[in-house]
């Protein structure tokens, strides 16, 4: 095992306890498009005064309940600190995000790999450039799914 | 054990001496509490043990108080449980907290100011005067009006451990004003006393808060709720303006600066 934590090769598909529940409906809790951080512009309506979650883009796969715990009730961006290009382009829209469209808060969304932590970062800067100050949430998961740290920072 | 977790915790402490001693071993102080009209279930739930703490402490209580009943050890599957989160305060909470400090540095000059109020001729009105002055200002006015006019909405304000919280803040409003009177009246003994206990009674109270009640509240406050309180609370600041806090950590400083000199000379 080693390489780059971020793109090194895991199987898990031997897990157990993976049973959860299936029952009902599970409705997608997404109200807007675009989504991707270079698409949406922060004057969107959807973002005027809204809570605001900042994903990095594996979250939704690794987190089985991203639409009911963490997407629910917010708007979202989503992006990838460690692919995405032009990312100072990133800081500047949340910094309008705060200043602009008066978001009530950001929670950023990563995965536990140390590349992950740059979308963290990004949402650090633009709210230190901002100057409106809101309160900034950092979620952490687990590359098998499970939350391993939830805090505002 | 429904019907005891629905009753008052004073009164099952007195009526189960063994009770208070079990709540004490895990760090829930509620025997030397005046008060005590908190249900043991909220005693319980507001302390955020864990699933195994919990069930352990739940099992001991219902011992004690029945005895001859046959009670099954609790067996929590902690495979299923998440483990109790680590105590983080949201960032308006966390500015309330920040706060305390502030309040904590005069409380601890509170018996060099009484020892000094002792030993001299007369009261020194100006420096009591000045010490009540940040109390009301700073600790009640831009502190206390923040937690009663903001956090405790966010909770039922008719929960026991909110109305303990008000009947501190009253408390500790009386012990202020008898202070006040003791200086007009060149009463040592008046003013000394009631500084004192100001001083006891907010030094629990502030650990209850940052130890208990804030984290209790912020558990419960929605990533919504948050946002909103902190934009409330920076409004009720920005109201006051950013010199007063400034003006009285100068106040504080000054004061440390005093009695630490006595304490050295």
């Amino acid at each position: 095992m080693s390489g780059c934590p971020g793109s090194r090769t895991i199987d898990f598909s031997e897990k157990t306890n993976q049973e959860g529940s299936e029952t009902g409906k599970r409705p997608s809790q997404l109200r807007q498009w675009p989504i991707q951080l270079h698409l949406v512009s922060p004057m969107a309506p959807y973002f005027q005064g809204k809570d605001i979650l900042l994903a990095a883009d594996c979250t939704a796969f690794a987190f089985g309940e991203f639409h009911k715990d963490y997407l629910k009730g917010k708007s979202i961006a989503i992006a990838c600190p460690k692919l995405d290009s032009d990312q100072e382009v990133y800081v500047e829209k949340i910094k309008s995000l705060i200043d602009d469209a008066k978001i009530n808060t950001l929670s950023v969304i990563i995965m536990q790999v140390p590349c992950c932590f740059g979308l963290a970062q990004i949402a650090k800067d633009g709210a230190e450039k901002a100057s409106r100050k809101i309160p900034v949430k950092q979620i952490v998961v687990g590359l098998e799914g499970n939350i391993l740290s939830e805090e505002w920072i | 054990m429904l019907k005891v977790l629905n009753r008052e915790i004073k009164e099952i402490i007195n009526t189960y001496p063994e009770v208070g001693r079990i709540l004490e071993e895990y760090g829930i102080g509620c025997v030397p509490c005046t008060v005590g009209s908190c249900l043991l279930k909220d005693v319980v739930g507001i302390h955020n043990l864990g699933p195994q703490k919990e069930a352990t402490l739940m099992y001991r209580i219902e011992k004690a108080i029945y005895p001859d009943r046959k009670i099954s050890e609790p067996v929590v599957d902690m495979t299923t449980q998440s483990a109790p989160k680590k105590i983080t305060y949201s960032p308006p909470v966390k500015k309330l907290v920040d706060e305390h400090v502030l309040i904590k540095r005069l409380l601890a000059l509170i018996p060099s100011i009484a020892e000094y109020t002792e030993s001299s001729l007369r009261v020194d009105k100006n420096l009591i005067l000045s010490c009540v002055d940040f109390i009301r200002t700073y600790a009640d006015k831009y502190h206390h009006m923040k937690e009663e006019d903001i956090l405790f909405k966010y909770v039922d304000e008719k929960a026991e451990i909110i109305q303990v919280m008000y009947k501190d803040h009253d408390t500790g409003r009386g012990y202020v004003r008898q202070a006040v009177e003791g200086a007009e009246k060149n009463n040592k003994t008046q003013v000394k006393e009631n500084l004192l206990a100001y001083r006891d009674l907010l030094t629990q109270h502030i650990k209850k808060e940052d130890e208990i009640l804030y984290p209790w509240i912020d558990r419960q406050l929605s990533t919504t709720q948050v946002g909103e309180m902190f934009r409330k609370c920076n409004a009720a600041d920005a109201s006051v303006g950013d010199e007063l806090p400034k003006k009285y950590e100068k106040f504080i400083i000054e004061l440390e600066e005093k009695f630490l000199q006595e304490v050295t000379k």
